[in-house]
């Protein structure tokens, strides 16, 4: 079984707790921290949900830090369901659990230059505007880039257009510089655009067969559903909504289920009228040396076996275990 | 007297090692320590150039902590008058120590945070461009409540730019740090182009250094010959315009300048202006005053300050 290190960035989130159980679910993955970043709602309540899921899926032994505030330089926005802490409101009990000592961007940091000097390397699966990573990167140096062997980035859209602004993806918009910085790394960068995440589309039918094996979980997955509707059957063409974060650890966990093509990235940060705003040379029209493997193509339902299939984990009879 | 507690932000560079050594010998600050930046050099050489001045000094009590490797966001340039080392032809004894191993951006955030705990606050200067500055704030916040304002060398208003038509090189290394630290709501002191092209290093000011005995005063009027713009349509007299040593003295002579408090944006949207600093001179906007803008130095007395300090180095 090849394992991967991890330091999971992020800002929860519905699918932000998704992909943290999914990680938690997977021996292939050790969790080195849990960094906490502003993004859908502001830090406090981002630290505070990372808290609360990992209380929930009894994980209270992987550390959560807490990361930056705010965007290097754009105003700061939130995702549209900022008002409601986005985890539910109070849905999920306070957390008894407390952030680690220390700043995200200082574990992000020390975790991979420890693992350079071992010979080592370590992922970051990124699922929150690129803030605590890019302020790693630019503080890391060289040693930093040696230990990350991949950053792999729910954000962009090509095709797709965007969600939060019709020009942009909101993780991408929410902090475009951060972005920038992150794509110009020379750090290996795997980017599930819109264009992919829109591929896996939670339906009734999935979120029921996942309800049935998760216990706890799958009632706080159908819970938040309710509250956040995620449905757009005139977007998407069939009820459900997409589950955008999980694919970064499935892609870790499962990589031939995604179809990637090296390509080069670029970011819109000057433009307020379209800043955020990501463009793909697809067709290598600026002859510039690729700086992502852009996620094409999912098979929808290997993920989504993948996913019930690991969430199984917190349901009432665990795998190895008789009733 | 009122000793203030500074921390200095560079990238040596030869203005930056005659800063250096004004504040270093200079009983009104205590220099807690010294960061450096990429700037005029790579920070690499920036640091042995930090370390081999406060060798030079006598103060290898100094810690040195390396930062920024580069920019945030645009590519590096780097500076045209420094010389290979960045300090001019200088042959300096090399530094005996090495930096500490914590990253610049790292102490600021550890001393500001604390700092500010328990109610102090720590002035700033920034020699350099703006990069560990803009990431200390971005970093944690909370550094504000320890600095009790920042008092950088960058920016050109009416003086126009430097490295390109509008920019001075400080902004425009690294506009996107300089455009977070000027709307971080931290009080700012902003020494522009307007202000250091008043302190001109002319061969007469630098032979009054010269005549100064001792190592430290030789090699400053040493570096300050080699420093000489010989650009009189542009400056109209001889020499180079001494920019950041006027940040120290400052902080310790404030009597010597005069300010205009403004509201300063930095430009980084567009090519033509990237870097360039634009002040609301008259109140165009309803913007709060952010900066403290120096328009007026009193040179004179700027140099004799300078020399009679690089006086107390002694032989």
């Amino acid at each position: 079984m090849k394992t991967h290190r991890i330091i999971i960035d992020t800002d929860p989130g519905f699918d932000d707790m998704v992909s943290i159980l999914l990680a938690f679910a997977s021996p292939e993955l050790e969790l080195l921290g849990i960094c906490a970043v502003a993004g859908n709602v502001p830090l406090e309540d981002t630290a505070r949900n990372a808290l609360r899921v990992c209380e929930l899926a009894g994980r209270t032994d992987v550390p959560v830090f807490m990361g930056c505030a705010g965007p290097l330089l754009r105003d700061q926005v939130f995702g549209k369901y900022a008002n409601s802490g986005g985890l539910g409101g109070d849905l999920l009990p306070e957390p008894a659990l407390r952030c680690a000592e220390g700043h995200a961007v200082d574990h992000i940091v020390k975790a991979a230059r420890d693992a350079a000097a071992r010979g080592e390397t370590i992922t970051i699966c990124a699922h929150a505007p690129l803030t605590n990573v890019a302020m790693a990167c630019l503080m890391g140096g060289e040693e930093f880039v040696r230990g990350v062997e991949r950053i792999i980035i729910m954000g962009g859209a090509f095709e797709a257009l965007g969600n939060r602004v019709p020009w942009a993806e909101f993780n991408v918009y929410a902090d475009p510089h951060a972005a920038a910085v992150v794509f110009a790394s020379k750090i290996p960068v795997t980017l599930f655009p819109l264009d992919a995440t829109f591929q896996g589309l939670l339906t009734p039918e999935r979120l029921d067969r996942i309800r049935a094996v998760s216990g706890r979980v799958g009632e706080v997955m159908e819970k938040l559903l309710k509250i956040y509707d995620r449905n757009d059957v005139a977007r998407y063409g069939q009820e459900g909504g997409p589950l955008h974060d999980p694919m970064v650890p499935a892609f870790l966990l499962r990589p031939e289920l995604f179809e990637t093509v090296p390509a080069w990235v670029g970011v819109e940060t000057a433009n307020p009228e379209s800043a955020g705003h990501t463009y793909c040379d697809f067709f290598g029209k600026l002859g510039r040396k690729p700086n992502c493997d852009v996620v094409r193509r999912v098979d929808s339902d290997g993920f989504f076996a993948l996913v019930t299939e690991r969430l199984a984990a917190y349901g009432p009879t665990q795998r190895g275990e008789t009733q | 007297m009122n000793v203030q507690r500074i921390i200095i932000d560079c990238d040596p560079g030869i203005d930056d090692a005659v800063s250096l050594l004004l504040a270093l010998a200079s009983p009104e600050v205590e220099v807690l320590g010294v960061t450096t930046v990429c700037g005029n050099i790579p920070v690499d050489a920036t640091t042995r150039n930090a370390l081999t001045i406060c060798h030079l000094a006598g103060r290898d009590d100094i810690p040195v902590y390396s930062g920024a490797v580069r920019p945030i966001l645009r590519e590096p340039i780097m500076a045209e008058f420094s010389g290979g080392s960045g300090l001019g032809n200088a042959v300096l004894e090399a530094p005996v120590r090495k930096a500490e191993v914590l990253h610049a951006v790292d102490y600021l955030v550890k001393t500001l945070v604390e700092a500010g705990e328990r109610g102090e606050k720590i002035t700033l200067c920034a020699h350099g461009p703006l990069t560990n500055l803009a990431l200390m704030i971005r970093h944690s916040p909370a550094v504000a409540k320890g600095i009790e304002r920042i008092v950088l060398m960058g920016g050109a208003f009416r003086a126009g730019g430097n490295r390109t038509r509008t920019a001075e090189f400080n902004m425009l290394a690294d506009p996107h740090a300089a455009a977070i630290v000027v709307s971080a709501g931290i009080p700012i002191t902003m020494l522009p182009l307007d202000a250091t092209y008043q302190a001109m290093a002319t061969p007469e000011r630098v032979e009054k250094i010269r005549a100064v005995p001792g190592k430290v005063a030789q090699t400053v009027a040493d570096i300050l010959t080699f420093w000489d713009r010989k650009d009189l349509k542009r400056y109209g007299s001889l020499g180079g315009p001494l920019h950041d040593p006027l940040v120290p003295a400052y902080v310790i002579r404030p009597d010597l300048f005069t300010i205009e408090s403004t509201f300063v944006e930095v430009e980084w949207r567009s090519e033509l202006c990237f870097g360039q600093t634009v002040a609301d001179w008259y109140g165009r906007t309803d913007a709060a005053h952010n900066v403290d803008v120096v328009l007026g130095v009193n040179a004179e007395g700027f140099f004799d300050l300078l020399t009679e300090r690089l006086a107390s180095y002694g032989n």
